[in-house]
């Protein structure tokens, strides 16, 4: 019987530091013919720490390599800033839904994401850099603490070519940036409300970037949402994840907003 | 299978293996246990103190050894175990599980080294409308190895495997009928019972229900430990002292504690990072685990009517009359 927890070993390729807490870990395909869609995540485990999702945040067609950005946050991601090039990760996966593209081929996009959220919605912006004529137009709101917790930012010249990209903080140190929550750039930049809208950030940005698109005219079947939740088994079984009658980690962790809203969870926020 | 055959069915089974029933303690509770004396086992309509997921899913498993950063698969070392007498709600329960962990090496693992027998004797505390009494036909949706139906004074013996049907074939008896599984649904569809709770909790909800239980639970998670069908776990990373080296192990969880939602570890800018804080959301939590989302994903009920969870709460929360006032909310909104 195969053992849907065993790991596969991945190589450290490179590692790049992002922001003052974070670290993008290029690695090796843990297994042969391994691949994923934008918006699915792995398991990573390192023996002695355990195991955490991670999103999967590299171009989604990409043979060779796959990336992993990881914020300092607990034992586990510490442990995995300590290692170096060479060293190994355990991988299995890759699990969960995906943000789905093909409806907005042709159309316009808006991505909004908050710190590093935008993780899981990088694949969609590598896809639209690689692939200039694929969507209409592409615009990106994103909003962060301050300076230091941009991530990628060493891309954004390269984003910028092909995405409209519009940054918030809440403590810019410079006036470079919109002071604010990501919500605030609404206000400052009009976008088309018939742009199919990927959303991924911390459960407190969802509740007032939803109300500010709900005003500005989407539709909620446009806008997908990409949620975050304790998971420990990653097929739906453990329960950590459950919100309503479905499971973050097999049946999301993008769902539309259509559909949260119609999961009933009355008791917890989504 | 009279009295005599019995005696002498039994004496085989005690034998030649490990045997788990239903017996006294010396503080006079029905617990399961492995049966040293014949004489200790009992079967009738008492329901033990605890379910057989003790066997069946084992608080603790073991699933990996590591060395470095190599991880080894560390299946369950078991040897064959023979449940005996295993009521039909807990039978229930049981499929239940079959039907969760179908894809799970390590449960997997023990079912294969397990035989189970089952007994018609329907608990006095039953509240699972489908199991007040039993019949023939509710065999074939039961996953049993053996099934010790009570006739007269005598047991009517049904096998539902060929496990079943070589171990009685070994012990000398063979007046069996065989009964092929049907799978978990049954020919009138959904259990109706089941149909209405969920209904009730989806679509006719009652804030009131939850902020009145919120108050009295206490969080404890005893009646996690106690349900035969929770089968919460997490996983974590046991270190040896041998640099290095350790195992990765899976734990029963409960869904009343704090971490059980916990995301990204605490930080200066999560301290709280959790989606459920209160405890009317984990109690609802638990309630719509059982009542909705079972249901919902196995076409089965994710409560089979022991009753153990009100048995064991220390706030004497009642779940059969939670399930009352769930439905009467419903009856109220539809007039």
């Amino acid at each position: 019987m195969i053992n849907d927890y065993q790991t596969y070993n991945s190589k450290i390729l490179k590692i790049t530091p992002e922001g003052s807490d974070s670290k993008t870990f290029t690695l090796s395909m843990p297994y042969k013919d391994f691949a994923f869609e934008p918006g699915q995540y792995v398991m990573v485990s390192l023996p002695g720490f355990g195991e955490s999702p991670i999103s999967l945040t590299s171009y989604f067609n990409e043979k060779r390599f796959f990336e992993l950005t990881i914020r300092r946050v607990g034992s586990l991601t510490s442990a995995v800033h300590e290692l170096k090039k060479g060293d190994t990760l355990g991988i299995r996966g890759p699990y969960g839904n995906s943000f789905p593209l093909g409806i907005a081929k042709g159309k316009n996009i808006l991505i909004v994401a908050g710190g590093i959220a935008i993780e899981p919605v990088r694949p969609i912006i590598l896809d639209a850099v690689n692939n200039p004529k694929k969507y209409k137009k592409v615009y990106i709101f994103y909003g962060c603490r301050d300076e230091s917790a941009l991530i990628y930012e060493k891309e954004y010249p390269q984003w910028r070519k092909v995405c409209d990209l519009s940054l918030a903080l809440d403590n810019p140190a410079t006036k470079k940036y919109t002071k604010g929550m990501v919500t605030t750039l609404f206000d400052v930049k009009d976008i088309p409300s018939d742009a199919i809208a990927y959303v991924c950030g911390p459960p407190i940005m969802y509740k007032f970037v939803l109300e500010k698109m709900l005003e500005k005219g989407f539709n909620p079947e446009n806008i997908y949402i990409s949620l975050e939740r304790h998971m420990d088994c990653a097929q739906g079984v453990c329960q950590h994840c459950a919100i309503g009658t479905k499971y973050v980690c097999k049946d999301g962790p993008v769902f539309s907003y259509a559909e949260l809203k119609d999961f009933k969870t009355w008791l917890s926020p989504i | 299978m009279n009295k005599e055959q019995f005696k002498k069915f039994t004496e085989h089974l005690l034998k030649n293996n490990k045997v788990i029933a239903p017996q006294y303690n010396a503080e006079g509770k029905l617990i399961i246990d492995e049966l040293r004396e014949l004489s200790d086992l009992f079967l009738g309509p008492e329901l033990p103190l605890d379910s057989w997921k003790w066997f069946m899913l084992p608080p603790k498993m073991k699933m990996f050894d590591y060395k470095k950063n190599v991880i080894t698969e560390a299946l369950p070392k078991i040897k064959k175990q023979i449940f005996l007498g295993v009521s039909i709600l807990d039978l229930q329960a049981l499929t239940l599980l079959n039907q969760v962990f179908e894809q799970d090496a390590y449960y997997q693992e023990i079912k294969k080294n397990t035989i189970i027998i089952g007994t018609s004797h329907v608990p006095k505390e039953n509240f699972y409308q489908y199991f007040s009494s039993f019949e023939e036909n509710k065999l074939e949706h039961l996953q049993f190895d053996i099934f010790l139906a009570l006739q007269n004074g005598d047991y009517k013996i049904y096998t539902g495997s060929e496990d079943g049907q070589r171990l009685l074939d070994n012990s000398g008896y063979k007046d069996y009928q065989h009964i092929e599984y049907a799978g978990p649904i049954r020919e009138e569809g959904l259990d109706q019972q089941m149909v209405s709770v969920m209904d009730a909790m989806q679509n006719y909800h009652d804030q009131k229900i939850w902020d009145d239980l919120g108050k009295r639970c206490m969080q404890c998670g005893k009646c996690t430990i106690a349900c035969p069908v929770c089968f919460c776990f997490r996983m974590f990373d046991k270190s040896y002292l041998e640099k290095g080296s350790g195992e990765r192990d899976r734990v029963w969880d409960s869904c009343y504690y704090n971490e059980f939602t916990q995301v990204a570890g605490v930080t200066p800018d999560a301290p709280k990072h959790r989606m459920m804080s209160t405890t009317a959301q984990k109690i609802y939590f638990w309630y719509e685990h059982h009542f909705v989302r079972t249901p919902a994903t196995y076409s089965l009920p994710g409560c089979v009517g022991c009753g153990r969870c009100t048995r064991t709460c220390p706030a004497d929360i009642d779940i059969f009359q939670t399930q009352k006032d769930i439905l009467a909310a419903r009856q109220k909104a539809k007039k």
